[in-house]
């Protein structure tokens, strides 16, 4: 089991590519139980391929290297079954799903599990609550998964659905992304509300430093060309706000 | 009963390759059958022989109408002989001689025909008639339960005088278990500004066979709305025709289907397009898992001096495994100038974004496909047009996915 000396998450030397292009390279990143996390990097650094490989999805290989989440090699489970395990993914561009009641979706994705197999009277008081909590008009649990719905819409029932299956750990990709004034607020009052209900950890991946300014940044890690090129502390942050990644680039030319 | 195949069933009337075998269907119905008619119906019996009657008035109405009219052929014999002699195809043959005898009873078809309508027929005896009179708003449920070892079928005349409204719900299910065959064959007279709805829902464990026949002939200003839904059964067979006779008649087909397990469904509809400004829209939309096989044959007919009729159809199908089969040919004959005739299908797979978004929360390939099941189901309960459908798809829902009964009964309490 994972505790303070060891972490939850540990990405090690993972390499991965698409159709023979290599996305990621060597890629190491320890996430310790309870610590918030950024992942930061220019667009096309391979952040969300890292986010997705962490996941499992199918269309990237991984040429070398293991992950390991909770003291168990996950390196070769199928997605399903890492979120079974308390791994969960906030997708940057969440898909639709036609034909499916968001409702319905979510009364799937708990049934089984361990701790959320509720009653149904429970579950439906469950879920309305957590709209009511991210501000989200309760109309949109009969509507079906993700079809017509906003951008913003779409970030709030990821991160519904974040708060109804209490991850260990939960990679958020640029869910702060988009969002306007209010519903940025709303997904920060989630993460925070994520991170006390259910001792959450988290690794963030985001454009917007505004998205951090309530939390406490446990550790920063910078992506250039699917490498991690530089690590540190909260105070990287207001660095990269100023100066932006030019100052990174180099490494990762070197790297090369 | 004898085992007893029954062939060029559900026909398209303009057949299409012979190779995509699509062009009819066969029926094999299991030896040891007993035949029976044995239904509930919760209506007096109508008046004897009103569909006849009806279509017999309907007749004298359009001759009188239509003094001095020709049925223009597609071609003479001398232009046919001119193109060589060979281009004209039985088919156009076929309905030049239906057309010019201007016999609105010979032109009136079943969906099914070749040898089904005729064994629906012999297996049920008697129709039974469910009548509004003029004026009049009426309403009727039909219930056909699976008898074990019989073929059970119910025989209908629903007429529909003018100016009325008549509303039939039709439930076919199996509260027993068994093995045999359901079915109805109607034939359904919509008079000048008659309103009339069918409901058909289907929800049969797959030891049944169902067929459902149907036949339309609408009047003038006639609207005519059937909604079926097929949501069980081994092997199901509908088929539905049309005769949009009156002008300005309008007829609209709603199907929705859920494919699971093994099943079969095949579905046939021929509407004809006689009157002008005549319309309709044949709309599906489905969900196929397991390894289900659908096939789809849509004709919309726009005959020749059916000035501004327009059709429409579209079938929308959610592949949500990889071993089913879709099959869908719409056709729209045309031999008239000014119409509009519109297809449309999309055929939706479960991409593999969408497969590892639900994988991602947690789904495997069995409980997404189980996911999608169940919500084409739930969308049957809430559409459900009476209690005792609402029962039987409640009753096959709970055999096809677990807690189905909780679940809508919530649903219901959120309504409340
Ligand atoms: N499935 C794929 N097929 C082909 N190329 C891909 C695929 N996924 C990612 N890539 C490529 O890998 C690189 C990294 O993409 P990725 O989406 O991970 O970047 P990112 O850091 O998340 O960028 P952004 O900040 O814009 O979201 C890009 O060049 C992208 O085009
Ligand atoms: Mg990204």
């Amino acid at each position: 089991m994972a505790n303070e000396t060891n972490p939850l998450l540990s990405i090690q030397g993972i390499s991965a590519s698409v159709e023979e292009k290599q996305i990621l390279h060597n890629v190491n990143l320890d996430v310790a139980p309870g610590e918030v996390h950024v992942l930061m990097g220019p667009n096309g650094a391979g952040k969300s391929t890292m986010g997705h490989v962490a996941m499992g999805e199918p269309t990237y290989t991984v040429d070398s290297g293991k992950i390991i989440f909770d003291g168990q090699d996950i390196t070769d489970l199928t997605p399903d079954k890492r979120s079974r395990a308390g791994l969960f993914l906030s997708f940057q561009a969440p898909v639709e799903v036609p034909g499916v009641p968001l409702t319905s979706f979510l009364r799937a994705i708990t049934t089984g599990r361990e701790g959320l197999d509720m009653k149904r009277k429970e579950f439906r008081k469950r879920i309305r609550s957590l709209a009511d909590e991210l501000d989200m008009d309760r109309a949109y649990l009969d509507r079906e998964l993700g079809v017509g719905f906003s951008g913003g819409e779409k970030k709030k029932v990821e991160m519904l659905q974040l708060l109804l299956l209490q991850p260990k750990l939960a990679i958020l990709d640029e869910t702060d992304s988009g969002l306007d004034v209010d519903a940025l607020s709303v997904v920060s009052h989630g993460m925070k509300l994520y991170q006390e209900t259910c001792n959450g950890t988290l690794l963030i991946i985001t454009h917007n430093t505004r998205i951090l300014e309530h939390l406490s940044v446990d550790r920063v890690h910078v992506m250039v060309k699917g490498r991690i090129v530089a690590e540190g502390d909260a105070s990287m942050i207001a660095d990269i706000d100023q100066n932006g990644f030019e100052q990174f680039e180099q490494a990762a030319a070197n790297a090369e | 009963m004898e085992a007893r195949t029954l062939n060029n069933v559900s026909a398209m009337p303009a057949p299409t390759w012979h190779w995509l075998h699509m062009n009819d269907a066969t029926v094999e119905v299991p030896e040891g059958l007993d035949a029976a008619s044995d239904f509930a119906i919760d209506v007096a019996e109508g008046t004897a022989g009103a569909f006849d009657a009806a279509m017999a008035a309907a007749q004298e109405a359009w001759d009188a109408e239509h003094e001095g009219y020709e049925y223009q052929r597609n071609y003479t014999d001398e232009q046919a002989e001119k193109l060589g002699g060979t281009s004209l195809s039985a088919y156009q043959q076929g309905v030049d001689e239906v057309e010019a005898s201007k016999d609105l009873a010979r032109m009136f078809d079943m969906g099914m025909g070749g040898d089904a309508t005729a064994y629906l027929r012999e297996v049920a005896g008697t129709a039974r008639v469910i009548e509004a009179k003029r004026g009049e708003h009426a309403s009727a449920s039909v219930r056909i339960a699976g008898l074990d070892g019989h073929a059970n079928v119910a025989a209908l005349d629903i007429v529909a005088a003018a100016d009325s409204e008549l509303d039939v719900c039709i439930t076919v299910d199996s509260p027993t278990p068994g093995t045999g065959l359901t079915g109805s064959t109607i034939r359904v007279f919509a008079g000048d500004n008659a309103k009339v709805t069918i409901t058909r829902v289907q929800t049969l464990d797959d030891s049944w066979i169902d067929l459902d026949d149907m036949g339309l002939f609408l009047g003038n200003q006639a609207d005519v709305q059937i909604n079926q839904t097929v949501l069980g059964a081994g092997k199901t067979y509908t088929g539905l025709a049309g005769d949009l006779r009156g002008t300005a008649a309008n007829a609209n087909v709603v199907t929705r289907y859920l494919g699971h397990g093994d099943q079969k469904i095949d579905f046939n509809y021929t509407l004809r397009h006689h009157g002008r400004k005549t319309t309709c829209d044949l709309y599906a939309n489905g969900v196929l898992a397991g390894t289900s096989t659908k096939t789809l044959r849509g004709t919309i007919d726009l005959i020749r001096g059916a000035k501004g009729a327009e059709g429409k159809e579209t079938d929308n199908v959610l592949l949500v495994d990889e071993g089913v089969h879709n099959k869908t040919v719409p056709t729209i004959l045309c031999n008239e100038d000014d119409v509009m005739g519109n297809h449309g299908a999309t055929i939706g797979h479960i991409r593999k974004e969408q497969m590892f978004y639900m994988a991602s929360r947690g789904l495997s390939q069995k409980q997404a496909e189980a996911m999608f099941v169940s919500a084409s189901l739930e969308d049957a309960y809430i559409e459900a047009p009476n209690d005792a459908t609402r029962e039987a798809v409640v009753r096959l829902g709970n055999k096809l996915v677990d807690g189905f009964g909780e679940l809508v009964e919530d649903n219901e309490e959120e309504l409340a």
